[in-house]
C-alpha cells in the first residue's frame, strides 16, 4: 500500500477533531487555547500534504501560506495569552465557566 | 517512495501525533497537556519531513514547539492561583462531542470520496529560498501586512498583561494580608487616606 494523499487527510481529520473536541469542551482558557493550536496544525498539515501532491507553482504557494498561518498563530496565542493573564488578575480565575461577566 | 522506511516513519509518526493529541483530552494536569502537546507538535513536524517540506518542519520546531510552549508555560505559571487541572466540563462535553463526531464523518467522507486528483512531482528543493524569493516578491503586501500584524499583536499583548502601578500594589498587597492573615481591603491601598496638607494657595 503507498501512503498517499488520503493518508495525510484522514490524520489531519483525526487531529483537527481532537483539536475540536478540547477547544469546545475544557474547562481551562488555557486548554481552549492549546485546543485551537491543534486545531491550526492540522489544517496546516493538510495544505502541506495538498502541497506536496500538485503541482510545483501550486506547492510554493501553499507552502508561503503556511507560513502566513504559522505567523497568525504566533500573534492568536500571544494575545489569548494576555487576554488570561487579564482575566486572572481580575478574577482570579481562568476557568470559562466561572467567566461569566457578560452573563445577563 | 513505498519502502519499508517510509511506512515506518509515516505510522510512527502519526501515533505520536495523535497519541500526544489524545493524551491532551484526557490528562488532568495542565502543564503535562503542554508537554503532550509538545509531543504532539513535534509529531507533526516529522510529518512535514515525510512530505519533504523541510523549512515548514524546522520553523515548526522553532515556533511551536520553541516558543508557544514556553509561551503556554509562563502563562500557567503566572496565574498561580487559577485551577492547575485541565478537566473537561461536564456541561459543554457531551454537545462538544455530538458537534465534533458529526464533523469527524463529514471530513472523512470529503476526504475518501473526494477525487484529488492527486500528482506526484518531485518535491520542491531549495525551499527556503524559493519561499523567500516568493515573499519578497509576489506575496511583498501579505508579508508587510503580517509584519505589522505581528508587531501590533504584540505590542497589545504586552500592553494588555502589563500590571500597571496601582494594580501591582494593590496585588502586592493582597498577598502581603494574606500572608498576615488579615482582612484585606483593596480601597485602602488605591485610596490610601489623605495626609492633612497644607491648604495650596488661592489664585488671585
Amino acid at each position: 500500500m503507498i501512503i498517499g494523499l488520503e493518508h495525510y487527510l484522514i490524520l489531519g481529520a483525526i487531529l483537527f477533531c481532537i483539536g475540536f473536541f478540547i477547544a469546545l469542551s475544557k474547562k481551562n482558557a488555557i486548554g481552549v487555547l492549546i485546543g485551537v493550536e491543534l486545531m491550526l496544525n492540522a489544517v496546516n498539515l493538510t495544505l502541506v500534504a495538498f502541497s506536496r501532491f500538485s503541482t510545483t507553482e501550486i506547492a510554493l504557494s501553499t507552502q508561503v501560506f503556511v507560513v502566513f498561518i504559522i505567523a497568525v498563530a504566533a500573534a492568536e496565542v500571544a494575545v489569548g495569552l494576555a487576554l488570561a493573564l487579564v482575566v486572572y488578575r481580575n478574577r482570579q480565575t481562568i476557568s470559562v465557566d466561572r467567566t461569566t461577566l457578560l452573563k445577563g | 517512495m513505498s519502502d519499508f522506511g517510509f511506512h515506518l516513519a509515516f505510522w510512527s509518526l502519526a501515533a505520536m501525533t495523535i497519541g500526544g493529541a489524545s493524551m491532551i483530552m484526557v490528562s488532568r494536569n495542565l502543564i503535562h497537556a503542554v508537554v503532550w502537546l509538545v509531543l504532539s507538535m513535534l509529531g507533526v513536524a516529522g510529518l512535514y519531513l515525510t512530505l519533504s517540506a523541510d523549512f515548514i518542519a524546522v520553523v515548526q520546531v522553532l515556533i511551536y514547539v520553541g516558543a508557544i510552549s514556553v509561551l503556554m508555560l509562563f502563562a500557567i505559571m503566572l496565574t498561580p492561583r487559577a485551577e492547575r487541572d485541565n478537566s473537561s466540563s461536564l456541561k459543554t462535553a457531551g454537545p462538544a462531542g455530538v458537534v465534533v463526531i458529526m464533523v469527524m464523518i463529514a471530513t472523512f467522507w470529503v476526504a475518501i470520496d473526494t477525487d484529488w486528483g492527486s500528482v506526484r512531482e518531485v518535491a520542491l528543493t531549495d525551499q527556503a529560498r524559493l519561499i523567500g524569493e516568493s515573499l519578497i516578491k509576489h506575496y511583498i503586501l501579505p508579508f508587510e501586512i503580517g509584519a505589522v500584524l505581528l508587531t501590533a499583536a504584540l505590542v497589545g499583548a504586552i500592553a494588555l498583561a502589563r500590571e500597571d502601578d496601582e494594580d501591582a500594589a494593590v496585588h502586592a498587597a493582597s498577598l502581603q494580608a494574606e500572608l498576615d492573615g488579615l482582612e484585606f481591603d483593596p480601597v485602602d491601598v488605591v485610596d490610601p487616606p489623605i495626609p492633612a496638607e497644607p491648604e495650596s494657595e488661592a489664585r488671585s
